[in-house]
């Protein structure tokens, strides 16, 4: 990876660098996974995702949360994501969510009214404000691991389980 | 601003902020951790940590 010179040995990038700034990468660590208890596992795989090919995040695009797969997430779907408008694959409520996930990362500006009143529609108050807070952890994750060089690390799953062991401590990131 | 969810009642907390309790407990904590865990970090000074968050915090048209 990295043009981060003189960090830690270690198997992974991810390791390296959570090795050097230990307290950060566990809080971050438990952010992503925090995410995934508070949603739906399909619809925050599908924004994590489409976020992935909205940056260019060649890494993330190619794992898979084993939770979505479980709660019905195909690979033809997963497939299909470019063309979430059109394709009938993708409920309404994934629609909802999915626009929603594009305005925010490319501009959260311009998310209008009518975008959130349409996932609220779909989640309910409460869920809407999760989904935002999921986006905002992936959003926040993947564009730290592209500018940070960040290769090879945690999967989406490994995240998930070690949060739920660590969530009240400050301990070593996985 | 409006909100643009509907709140929990009171929808504003005694500091003026939008009460969201318990809309996303697990994140909600874990996000107050990353944001402890980050004004902590000394590798970069206090006075450059502050630009970055203001200019953010304009670049998103957020009031903090």
């Amino acid at each position: 990876m990295t043009w981060l010179e003189d960090l830690p040995e270690g198997d992974t990038d991810w390791d390296r660098l959570a090795s050097a700034f230990p307290e950060a990468f566990a809080a971050v660590a438990q952010l992503v996974g925090a995410a995934w208890q508070d949603n739906d596992p399909v619809l925050l795989e599908l924004a994590r995702l489409r976020i992935a090919t909205l940056l260019g995040n060649e890494t993330e695009g190619s794992l898979r949360s084993v939770r979505a797969t479980a709660s019905g997430l195909s690979e033809t779907k997963v497939a299909e994501l470019a063309a979430w408008p059109t394709s009938p694959l993708f409920t309404s409520r994934e629609r909802a969510c999915l626009a929603l996930t594009e305005q925010f990362v490319i501009d959260a500006n311009g998310v209008t009214e009518a975008q959130v009143a349409e996932v609220t529609e779909h989640l309910g108050g409460a869920g809407c404000y999760a989904f935002v807070q999921g986006l905002s952890a992936m959003e926040t994750f993947q564009r730290a691991c592209l500018v940070l060089g960040i290769r090879t690390g945690p999967g989406v799953d490994e995240m998930i389980e070690w949060t739920a062991r660590h969530q009240t401590t400050t301990e070593v990131a996985p | 601003m409006k909100p643009r969810i509907p709140l929990p009642d009171p929808p504003v907390t005694e500091s003026g902020l939008a009460n969201t309790a318990g809309m996303a407990p697990a994140t909600s904590t874990a996000r107050g951790k990353l944001y402890r865990a980050a004004f902590r970090m000394r590798n970069v000074d206090p006075v450059t940590t502050e630009l970055v968050r203001i200019r953010n915090a304009r670049f998103q048209n957020c009031n903090y």
